[in-house]
């Protein structure tokens, strides 16, 4: 039993550690805030894909009356326009930062070359074309989900 | 010889690879100038959503079941991170569950909606 027990190693940090970006004490570390928001909101639609699906199948459970009911609520500010602008939101970052790490983790590109180390011991992967990958994400992100705002509530 | 860990990031790195441009897709069909529609309403409206459904139902559940795919495979793995690997088969099951249940709802959507012009 106790064999069995030193097989699995504690998560000492706990689940919050996936929430909270400054559990590792790093100055200028973005890709730790990007690690927790494409986590968090990975979980987000996870959940709101069950949704999603469940919603949209609206026709085919209950007829067209009930998804016109629902439709005629998407417009101004309501509780469905919240919801796509939300779900938009969301969608966008993950989208986004999985194309930065499919790039970086899948494709290899923008990693930089491995090299001897010397101080002050930066790693090239830090230095390299990622990082430009990274800020441009959090530069796309408020952009596109002010777009699709503005064509959920405005249009 | 392949390892677990390695075919649950593969299906990641696949399923993501088809969300990029299914999700493009998905949010671009409700803009709606794209559509010749005047409001983000109109796109949402039944001629409009059936004729999605009957030209594109095909390409609409290879998003469906990409989704629940790469969600529930990355719920997995936060799970079984969280928990460290105590509860892996009952994790799972449950995502298997959840993964046939919510496939089945879609594939009952792109199946069943009828026609609102009979």
């Amino acid at each position: 039993m106790a064999e069995e027990k030193s097989k699995v190693i504690d998560n000492r940090p706990g689940w919050i550690a996936s929430i909270n970006p400054w559990v590792l004490r790093v100055v200028n570390n973005p890709e730790r805030v990007a690690f927790v928001l494409h986590r968090v909101t990975g979980i987000l639609m996870a959940l709101i894909i069950m949704a999603h699906i469940f919603v949209t199948g609206t026709p085919a459970h209950t007829g067209w009356e009930a998804w016109v009911e629902e439709i005629n609520k998407a417009q101004g500010f309501s509780l469905v326009t919240l919801y796509f602008f939300f779900f938009a939101g969301i969608a966008w970052f993950h989208g986004l930062n999985g194309i930065r790490l499919l790039l970086v983790e899948f494709f290899g590109v923008c990693i930089g070359k491995p090299e001897k180390p010397k101080p002050p011991y930066i790693a090239p992967s830090l230095k390299a074309c990622q990082r430009k990958l990274l800020y441009l994400v959090f530069l796309l992100w408020p952009i596109l989900w002010a777009i699709t705002g503005y064509i959920v509530f405005f249009k | 010889m392949v390892k677990k860990g390695t075919v649950q990031a593969i299906v990641q790195y696949i399923t993501a690879i088809l969300l990029i441009f299914l999700l493009t897709w998905h949010l671009v069909i409700r803009v709606p100038w794209l559509r010749g529609v005047e409001t983000f309403k109109d796109t949402l409206s039944p001629n409009l959503v059936y004729h999605e459904i009957n030209a594109y139902g095909v390409l609409l559940l290879v998003f469906a079941y990409a989704a629940l795919l790469h969600g529930f495979n990355g719920l997995r793995g936060i799970l079984l991170e969280w928990t460290s690997g105590k509860y892996k088969n009952l994790i799972t099951i449950v995502i298997v569950i959840l993964i046939v249940v919510f496939g089945a709802l879609a594939t009952y959507t792109v199946i069943g909606t009828p026609n609102p012009n009979p």
